[in-house]
């Protein structure tokens, strides 16, 4: 299972700011994503986790090649398709598929289900139509839906049955990677849980690899074996599941994990989390060098705001890397400790 | 006595399709400095629930039944001049969607006083001084230049704060929030949890909570509800719920919740919808999706029972205690080592 599905380097979107109706002048960028380097084994899941305006969409948007990427470099299944025409695409877009956040807005409401489902199946001309009926029919049952539902339109079904609707017109022609963005924040907890077991099943069934994006950190831990935290458009951690939740290593992703709510009043109440200053900051002008440097517990002057750190290897495990100068040395850790490590920790080995 | 007392609190609305009744026999009190955490997914009437208590429902086409008494005056049923002097200066509320709820087209300055005005018999200037105030209160830095700009200028997490300053500034004695920080970041959440914390340890005022997500309540309540289709089904002290809850419903809420330290397994998953109120299931509400379900379910409705582990955990449930117990402790251990792991 160690064959590379997808390589992603260096990926930059970068989208002009503008001034002017008739002479538009280009007055800025937007850098949405500035840099991003992965790679995907086939089978795998990769969590990305951010917070809003963190650039993990259009990074998803640019693989799929829904966005022009700006540059960088997108390789998948051995082939590059970075510069691919729309012919070209359309054939690598077999294999790759997405599912939506929001049930509600991506299924057209003036289709029936069949149709819906069975898109994918016309655009590539897969089979005749009995033939694409009875594939129609076996992807509801697939998901978990009443293939007599075939003539049914969007409306008639809940929210969770819906975003079944999205996975089943994603698994139509037997992609090898789906991306997935947001697939179950809409969605309420006891369905949530539905849609994520199904989402599990049918990678263990069908050996789908997933790009998983979300906000939810709990959720990202449920369904990723890999795990990689963005923040203004640059991944600041990547690592194993278990690695980077046990053992984060980004102040960031250190302040992610311990923000979020704990459902257990005992341990809840009496941790003391570390609670980030304000807010994120525009990415049309972000902050110099390190990104985070701003709200970051172990700024250090002259180094974070001087010199942007790059992805390393932290940690024992492999594949572990963090783009920090001053890395945790252990977790949990609270605000003072987190504080009195700056400056102290040697930069890095090199 | 209790600052809020609710009392078999029923509403329904007369809809095309027929009657839907969105909130049936909801009971509970709230006493100032405490935190009620009310906990249900979409449709299952929390919002419903406390819009009524505001008085914010269509009396053209909603029908509503029991008592709210706050301070022991019954609000049920007061007029409009009345019932207006009390929502935003005695009850404030907050909604969950901070961009929808601000006028975009007017100052955050002008909103705030508009507040004040309505119910303090002062000065423009005197109410730009309290917009202020309130402002630095909530945390917002640079409050008098913010208080001339809009609703646009300001972030997510920034706007929810307007938003708490405005139900706040006229110091009410009840806080109902509902879903404050679903729209938000978890860093941004964090604050503003750590914030409501603050302003209701100074005020002592009583916050009521409307979440889906288990772990704010857990954070943050010292009791909760749990709504299914428009009826608590459970109700105790969120000690209490968390480690020993008695209903199926509230055990498959815990157990659907993908956890910090769960991964990889399957989630336990409740089956099925949730019910709908124009058609609602005859006898419990959630038979339909319970894997315990037997004939009396079916056809009676479970009455709220008090609880084994105290006087004060009340939930519905045709059960019997051993099979409760039995089936809980199985499941907490289950969600423990989880948790250890």
């Amino acid at each position: 299972m160690a064959d590379e599905l997808l390589r992603v380097e260096n990926l930059q979107k970068h989208f002009p700011v503008t001034r002017g109706i008739v002479f538009q002048k280009q007055v800025g960028s937007i850098k949405a994503v500035d840099g991003v380097d992965f790679t995907l084994t086939s089978g795998e899941t990769l969590g990305v986790v951010g917070e809003s305006g963190c650039g993990k969409s259009t990074m998803a948007r640019c693989v799929a090649r829904l966005l022009e990427p700006t540059g960088g470099k997108v390789t998948f299944d051995g082939q590059d398709i970075t510069h691919l025409d729309r012919s070209a695409m359309r054939a690598v877009r077999r294999d790759m598929m997405m599912v939506f956040q929001d049930p509600y807005a991506s299924l057209n409401p003036r289709k029936r289900v069949g149709s819906i489902v069975g898109e994918p199946l016309d655009v590539h001309d897969v089979g005749t139509a009995n033939e694409r009926k009875r594939r129609v029919q076996e992807l509801l049952e697939i998901v978990g839906l009443n293939p007599e539902h075939y003539n049914r339109f969007p409306h008639e079904f809940s929210g969770g049955q819906r975003q079944r609707i999205g996975i089943a017109r994603a698994l139509a022609i037997n992609p090898k990677l789906i991306i997935c963005d947001e697939p179950v924040s809409a969605l309420d907890v006891s369905v949530q849980a539905q849609i994520l077991n199904l989402l599990k099943d049918l990678q263990a069934d069908f050996g789908l690899t997933y790009i998983f994006i979300a906000h939810d950190l709990n959720v990202v831990r449920h369904i990723s074996d890999r795990v990689m935290v963005m923040y203004l458009g640059r991944a600041v951690e990547l690592g194993s599941r278990d690695d980077l939740y046990v053992e984060p290593k980004h102040p960031y992703t250190g302040a992610l994990l311990s923000a979020v709510p704990i459902a257990d009043p005992e341990a809840g109440r009496s941790r003391r989390p570390v609670v980030l200053e304000g807010d994120v900051p525009s990415p049309l002008n972000p902050p110099a060098a390190c990104h985070f440097h701003p709200r970051c517990p172990r700024f250090a002057d002259g180094t974070c705001n001087v010199e942007t750190p790059t992805l390393r290897p932290v940690g024992q495990g492999s594949g572990h890397s963090a783009a920090c100068h001053f890395p945790l040395e252990h977790w949990p850790m609270t605000d003072d400790e987190m504080r009195q490590g700056r400056g102290q920790a040697v930069v890095g080995a090199d | 006595m209790a600052t809020l007392e609710v009392k078999d609190l029923s509403t329904s609305f007369r809809t095309d399709d027929g009657i839907v009744k969105a909130v049936s026999g909801v009971s509970f009190s709230l006493d100032a400095g405490q935190t009620l955490g009310v906990v249900g997914e979409s449709g299952s009437g929390k919002s419903v629930t406390f819009l009524t208590v505001m008085g914010l429902v269509d009396p053209r086409s909603a029908q509503v039944g029991g008592s709210v008494l706050l301070d022991g005056e019954q609000m049920l049923g007061l007029d409009k001049d009345r019932m207006r002097q009390i929502r935003g200066a005695r009850i404030g509320m907050i909604f969950q969607d901070p961009m929808t709820s601000l006028n975009p087209v007017k100052t955050i300055g002008w909103q705030l006083e508009e507040a004040v005005l309505i119910h303090q018999d002062v000065t423009r200037k005197e109410a730009r001084r309290q917009a202020i105030e309130i402002l630095k209160e909530v945390e917002i830095p640079r409050a008098e230049a913010r208080v001339e700009q809009y609703p646009h200028q300001f972030s997510g997490g920034m706007r929810q704060r307007v938003m708490i300053a405005m139900a706040l500034i006229n110091n009410p004695e009840i806080l109902i929030a509902d879903e404050p920080t679903t729209a938000l970041d978890v860093t941004t959440q964090a604050q503003i949890l750590r914030l409501m914390n603050r302003l209701q340890e100074e005020h002592k005022m009583a916050i009521v909570m409307i979440t889906h997500d288990l772990g704010v309540v857990a954070e943050v309540a010292d009791d909760v509800i749990v709504m299914y289709g428009g009826k608590v089904v459970e109700q105790a002290n969120v000690r209490d719920l968390f480690s020993g809850a008695e209903m199926p419903y509230t055990w498959g809420l815990l157990g659907s919740l993908p956890r910090l330290n769960s991964a990889g397994g399957r989630l336990e998953q409740i089956p099925g919808q949730p019910p709908s109120l124009l058609r609602p299931p005859s006898g419990c509400p959630f038979h339909p999706r319970c894997e315990y379900v037997m004939n009396a379910c079916r056809t009676d409705l479970p009455e709220l029972r008090v609880s084994q582990h105290g006087e004060e955990h009340f939930f519905r449930c045709h059960l019997d205690d051993e099979t409760r117990s039995r089936v809980w402790t199985a499941k907490r251990a289950a969600m423990l080592s989880e948790d250890a792991a």
